[in-house]
């Protein structure tokens, strides 16, 4: 019985290894994109990443007619996600939508003297999807009534304000620490797993503050629980008219977007990636995408191939000079 | 939150529109798919079948989305009880109890108690979440890392005095458990971490490839070497349903398994795992027969699977009451709110009464159906026990080896479950339980960083896990569990667990 069981189980395995050799022999007969696609997204369900990319996802469906599937490859501020999409195949079959974190990780890798996960030169940027500024805000019950109320009593306190972030090196500590940086104040940093539940803490109220992106904090501050304190954007934000930006406050070098992009590895093939950035061109121009992103309260900021990677260039140097002004945390 | 007739009339109105009861039944009927299939859970039901609702309205979309969140918690049951199989992390504790029912032939009910206990446990738990969201949410939110990270700890420690057989030898399943969960990418620094190079290792050792290995594989190695020829059990149509003893003998854990679910399931995290084992902990430590437990207790199953459904739902307390998702899936019917344009947030129920109340009285009229699903299933599922072993068991390892393959495409977890497999089977021989090694590689990422957050909000002090009062609590109940361990070293009076060993051997 034993053997028979062996057999059957090795038939199984023969059959299998058979089914995927036929499709990869198809895929190379044919056009590009003839099977499903995935498109990893480096946080988990629910964060800004997530909630730009599944709209966008549907849209591209419809564009290129074979289904494209969200995955959430979550972990280490984004870094497994990105570096997932490093290695992937480059036959646009595997994408990925991710957030401004991307340009940082290598430098903190550099930071601590660690091989590279992946390096800047290993994707395509397709397409800038969005950009959003965040936005620092506190519980309604605590004492910060101004962002100079806040900056005064961390100088008194040193390392005794806790604050959550989106992970380690994450979207949400680079900007929280680029301000602490900018004031000359210490904060003590509490990691979470994502956008979500760095709010969750903050309502629960096991830190005094948090940031995130508008989508995150207006409903929460239209309902009185939380206070914004002011917003890393280049000019206010339109959904919160009465929030200064810190660059008014005069932390000039405080400025920060959660931008999201599509991207593909490197190497992808010109006429697939021709395809992708024409897919994207018109998926942002659909109802059902501007509708979405229109209702998450996120405006879009179209950018095609050749600018989104100036204005990405851009972006990567500023954060890479904030982290070196940073340091090590922890 | 005003709980009016007018509110629930204004729910079922929504409801009961052909369009949206199909919608319903569409995603229960799903949902106890994905919870039957073992290696598609819940959340990947969800995530893929979101995209499909882009095109419906708010209501409709979130009714269809929450019925295979709660359908899921059906499903996970039927693999556990016919094959030691768990078709979902929730469903581990069932199949201690649900597969020894299986083989005394009450394999019928089993699946029907588990069935009427996810019935009730539904149905109250939406009675909790129609009139106890928001003060219930607000008390969830206090729970911090501290507190999350004593839970876990104070809630494995009681599984291993509850489990049966040595305390010693379930804490180092759970210890051996912990380890195997740490293999992998570390989330908070990013380091590999115990991959010994292997690229394959860097996502970690995945739930489903431990548990099938473990449960399944381990099942079929033992009984192809056992001497004895089993026989295959014929069940009778009145073998189908419970006995009137049983029935009687699943009201209390129904009842305590849904309090206890819902409470558990309101609290951050992956609350519906662990609302399981405690649930099952505490059947035994009640139960006037401990000894029953691992036998074939009926008590066994109806506690768990009442406790899983009971924390799926409450689950949805914070997301509802205060917008904010406590777990994965939670995050997932948020993210699908917020394409419909619809924001949850403290001001939810109120802004939002059609969204809110629909989704209540769905939730009463899915359960219903749930329930009209799957006793009717009951009858076929058993049959498949009528399959002759030489047929029956190769089909089975046919599946275990597909369904682990194709959850990542991967060969890796195929080798990760036969070796754990023999690692099952050679546990097995030397008495100890796998539910407390897969319970640890389940939980290790939640415990650890509850763990390190609680030392980062503290600076480094471990005082904050006896400082926080809940947290305090936890962990003094998890230290009485270990003394109550230790007594009989001390004091040599015998316990019930130690004539249950007794009557093992004797066995």
């Amino acid at each position: 019985m034993r053997s028979r069981r062996v057999l059957l189980t090795v038939m199984a395995m023969v059959c299998i290894g058979t089914i995927g050799l036929f499709a990869g022999v198809a895929t190379a007969a044919d056009s590009y994109p003839n099977r499903p696609i995935q498109v990893i997204v480096p946080f988990p369900p629910g964060g800004v990443a997530d909630l730009v990319g599944r709209p966008f996802a549907a849209a591209l469906e419809k564009l290129l007619n074979q289904p494209v599937v969200i995955v959430n490859k979550t972990g280490a501020g984004g870094a497994v996600g990105h570096q997932a999409q490093a290695v992937a195949k480059p036959d646009g079959y595997t994408l990925m939508v991710a957030l401004s974190s991307i340009s940082f990780n290598p430098e903190v890798d550099n930071l601590f003297g660690r091989p590279l996960a992946y390096k800047l030169t290993d994707f395509a940027p397709i397409a800038l999807l969005s950009s959003d500024p965040t936005v620092l805000v506190v519980k309604t019950s605590s004492p910060w009534k101004t962002l100079a109320d806040f900056v005064a009593d961390a100088k008194k306190r040193p390392g005794e304000i806790k604050y959550s972030s989106s992970g380690v090196y994450g979207t949400l500590h680079v900007a929280t620490e680029m301000f602490a940086h900018d004031a000359g104040i210490k904060l003590r940093h509490i990691a979470t797993g994502g956008g979500s539940p760095a709010m969750v803490a903050l309502l629960g109220g096991h830190v005094d503050a948090t940031s995130g992106g508008p989508n995150v904090c207006i409903p929460q501050i239209k309902a009185g629980a939380i206070r914004p304190l002011a917003s890393w954007g280049d000019k206010r934000l339109a959904a919160l008219p009465d929030v200064p930006t810190f660059k008014e406050l005069g932390y000039k070098n405080t400025e920060f977007y959660i931008w999201s992009g599509f991207f593909a590895p490197a190497a992808t093939p010109p006429p697939v990636l021709k395809v992708l950035r024409e897919g994207a061109a018109k998926a942002v121009q659909t109802p059902e995408f501007k509708g979405a992103m229109e209702k998450m309260m996120t405006p879009i900021s179209y950018l095609d191939a050749p600018e989104f990677k100036k204005f990405w260039d851009n972006d990567a140097a500023r954060l890479v000079k904030a982290i070196r002004a940073i340091g090590k945390v922890e | 939150m005003e709980v009016s007739f007018q509110n629930l009339i204004l729910g079922f109105a929504t409801v009961l529109t052909p369009a949206n009861l199909l919608y319903s039944l569409l995603g229960c009927l799903i949902g106890t798919m994905v919870g039957v299939l073992p290696g598609v859970g819940p959340l990947a039901g969800i995530s893929m079948l979101l995209p499909t609702t882009f095109g419906l309205d708010a209501t409709s979309a979130i009714i269809l989305l929450a019925g295979i969140y709660y359908g899921a918690m059906y499903g996970g049951s039927t693999t556990s009880i016919l094959m030691r199989i768990p078709g979902e992390a929730a469903s581990v504790m069932t199949c201690i109890d649900g597969y020894a029912m299986a083989r005394k032939g009450r394999a019928g009910a089993a699946l029907a108690i588990s069935a009427i206990g996810s019935y009730a446990a539904g149905t109250l738990s939406v009675v909790g979440l129609m009139f106890l969201a928001p003060p219930l949410a607000r008390f969830a939110l206090g729970f911090g890392p501290p507190e999350y990270c004593s839970l876990l700890v104070c809630g494995l420690v009681v599984l291993s005095y509850m489990t049966g057989g040595s305390i010693v030898k379930n804490l180092s399943m759970i210890a051996l458990g912990l380890m195997i969960g740490m293999i992998g990418i570390d989330q908070m620094s990013g380091y590999f971490r115990f991959s010994y190079g292997l690229v394959a290792l860097g996502d970690g050792v995945g739930v489903v490839p431990v548990a099938v290995g473990l449960f399944g594989i381990s099942e079929i190695l033992a009984t192809a070497g056992s001497p004895d020829r089993r026989e295959v059990i014929k069940p009778r149509f009145r073998d189908l349903l419970p006995s009137k003893q049983e029935l009687k003998d699943s009201v209390g854990p129904i009842g305590r398994g849904t309090v206890l679910g819902f409470m558990i399931g309101i609290i951050p995290g992956s609350a519906h795992i662990i609302s399981t084992f405690v649930s099952y902990a505490l059947e035994r430590r009640m139960s006037k027969h401990p000894e029953r437990f691992g036998e074939g207790a009926i008590e066994g199953v109806a506690g768990p699977e009442s406790a899983n459904n009971a924390a799926s739902e409450g689950a949805l307390v914070p997301l509802l009451a205060l917008g904010v998702p406590t777990g994965p899936i939670p995050a997932v019917l948020l993210a699908a709110l917020m394409v419909h344009g619809i924001s949850p947030g403290p001001l939810f129920i109120k802004e939002q009464p059609t969204v809110f109340w629909g989704l209540i009285a769905s939730m009463y009229l899915g359960n219903l159906m749930l329930l009209l699903l799957n006793l009717p299933l009951v009858g076929i599922f058993v049959n498949l026990l009528r399959v002759p072993y030489r047929i029956l068991y190769p089909t089975i390892l046919l599946f275990c080896v597909v369904g682990v393959y194709a959850v990542n495409s991967s060969m890796v977890d195929v080798g990760i479950m036969s070796v754990m497999g023999i690692l099952g089977y050679l546990l097995r021989k030397m008495d100890f339980e796998t539910a407390p090694l897969v319970l640890g590689v389940v939980l290790e990422p939640i415990i650890e960083y509850s763990f390190r957050q609680a030392l980062a909000m503290s600076d480094g002090a471990y005082s904050i896990f006896v400082q926080r009062p809940i947290s305090a609590v936890f962990l003094v109940v998890a230290w009485i569990m270990i003394l109550l361990g230790l007594k009989p070293l001390i004091k040599k009076t015998r316990d019930w667990r130690e004539r249950l060993t007794e009557a093992e051997k004797s066995a």
